[in-house]
């Protein structure tokens, strides 16, 4: 069985190839003109109004350069998207991603969990509260991103939708805010791969995971307990005396 | 972005946990070796990559150039119009300057004679006009967003008249599928589709926020329309062209894109 559906998994890198290219040429085109505010007006919510990006942040070498990468990457993030979402909607995947009842509850014990105040990992399914929260939240901040996105490309054609966010000015705010939720969203990620469950990483390759490996079976925080029994023997669950049970409500 | 020394990061950890035969009971190899073609993959990339990105992806970027085109033109309605909130304040004198000439073109009439407007190409009428025969034509303004492709804007009221007067003025054939803007300001143009050449905001402008233009924004005239980025709107008119083929643009044989519709 694998962890990950091969359209799961070629869906995954295309888009983090994609969304690279979208966020680098994006604030490439956001530098022509790091700013919101309108010629002879000013903008009340971004403290860094023509402060540009650092270039090394930057894709696309020149404002064209970047618009025609922009342009062209921004059809292959939303088919990619489109066709992500509609597997999971038609494969059953979206059952892992969906909030749950309790999930605050089940998202407060793993940040308990994450600062040490509780001890042993929450139980979870295949994936914790905190993933579903974040790759749940992904796709809709990326739809967000698409509309907003295709708002300030079409404000004249499409000036209804533009309109409902505010106009122009507003609809190029909320793009950017989208991209840094993304970014955020990303890091966070990242880190977290990197930092407590590396093995999931062949997972979204071949599909392969060892269950026995997950960060519930090594009781693993970021940095804590990376390589099982040798890094100081992870408690295994049944033996903990804990008084966790109670804490989590039976799952199926 | 990719970057050769991300190769590291995941490498780094094995390092740390050190021991070889757990290493491999882990089947760290594999995922080293994962990572090192991965950071080989990201060097090659970069390698072939000039600041632009990969040379190869040209071919692509110009495909995805010609679709976009097409659903552009798609999106396209001489009935979506371009109406700036009440609030949005008009720029004013802060109203950006542009041109590609080193120093503001200004029409030298001692030099040129009297300046004039050319309408011609495919038209039955070809047409010479001054500011004043301009200015006895049906007069249109809107106030209206510039939208420039750096990806500011900027309201300002423009006046003059509508093309679609003009082109009627001059008997345009119907077959004419592309218009070019042609200028002083060194040899700035830019060609546009037909269909949004007649949109009823695309105007052939004199005058800004009730002035006639100064050089600093295009005097005599300029086209302007909302359904066009900035530089598409060419500033210092002297001769617009019907024409059967597009002839591309000064900015739009420069990489960006021919199309440029908002």
């Amino acid at each position: 069985m694998k962890r990950h559906h091969a359209v799961v998994r070629v869906t995954h890198w295309v888009n983090a190839i994609a969304l690279t290219i979208m966020i680098g040429s994006g604030l490439r085109i956001f530098n022509a003109y790091p700013a919101f505010a309108r010629r002879g007006e000013t903008f009340c919510c971004y403290p860094f109004e023509r402060r540009p990006i650092p270039a090394s942040l930057t894709f696309g070498g020149w404002l064209a350069g970047a618009r025609n990468w922009h342009f062209a990457m921004m059809w292959v993030l939303a088919l990619n998207g489109l066709v992500y979402l509609g597997f999971i909607y038609l494969h059953g995947e979206w059952r892992d991603l969906v909030p749950r009842r309790g999930i605050a509850r089940d998202a407060w014990e793993m940040v308990r969990f994450y600062l040490t105040v509780r001890k042993d990992h929450p139980r979870q399914g295949k994936h914790n509260a905190l993933q579903r929260l974040a790759y749940f939240s992904m796709p809709i901040v990326g739809v967000v991103a698409v509309v907003t996105g295709i708002a300030i490309w079409k404000p004249v054609q499409l000036s209804p939708l533009t309109n409902l966010l505010g106009g122009y000015v507003w609809a190029r705010y909320w793009h950017f805010l989208a991209m840094l939720a993304l970014v955020a969203l990303t890091l966070g990620h990242i880190f977290m791969v990197f930092t407590v469950d590396p093995y999931s990483i062949p997972s979204m390759i071949t599909g392969k995971y060892r269950e026995d490996l997950s960060p519930e079976a090594r009781n693993a925080r970021p940095f804590v307990h990376l390589l099982p029994a040798a890094a100081g023997a992870p408690p295994s669950l049944h033996s903990s005396s804990e008084a966790s049970r109670d804490d989590v409500p039976p799952r199926l | 972005m990719t970057s050769p020394r991300g190769s590291d990061t995941p490498a780094s950890w094995v390092r740390l946990a050190g021991q070889t035969h757990q290493a491999e009971r882990l089947g760290i190899d594999r995922r080293r070796f994962l990572a090192a073609s991965g950071g080989a993959l990201g060097a090659l990339f970069l390698a072939a990559c000039d600041s632009q990105g990969p040379r190869s992806a040209q071919a692509i970027l110009k495909f995805a150039e010609e679709r976009n085109e097409a659903v552009e033109r798609a999106l396209l309605s001489h009935t979506s119009m371009n109406v700036p909130r009440r609030s949005a304040k008009a720029a004013g004198e802060r109203f950006p300057s542009y041109f590609v000439s080193r120093q503001v073109p200004v029409w030298d009439e001692s030099a040129r004679g009297p300046w004039r407007l050319e309408v011609g190409g495919m038209v039955a009428k070809p047409l010479q006009l001054s500011l004043a025969d301009l200015g006895s034509l049906p007069r249109t303004g809107y106030r209206l967003y510039h939208f420039c492709v750096e990806g500011w804007t900027a309201v300002a009221v423009r006046t003059g008249v509508r093309l679609s007067d003009l082109a009627r003025a001059a008997g345009a054939d119907p077959k004419a599928r592309y218009v070019d803007f042609q200028s002083f300001d060194d040899n700035y143009h830019e060609s546009w589709d037909i269909e949004s050449a007649m949109h009823p905001q695309t105007l052939i402008v004199y005058a800004q926020d009730g002035r006639y233009l100064n050089p600093a924004w295009g005097a005599p005239a300029r086209v302007y329309s909302p359904v066009k980025l900035g530089y598409k709107n060419t500033k210092y008119l002297t001769k617009i062209m019907f024409m059967p083929e597009r002839n591309g643009g000064y900015w739009s044989d420069r990489g960006y894109e021919w199309y440029g519709g908002v």
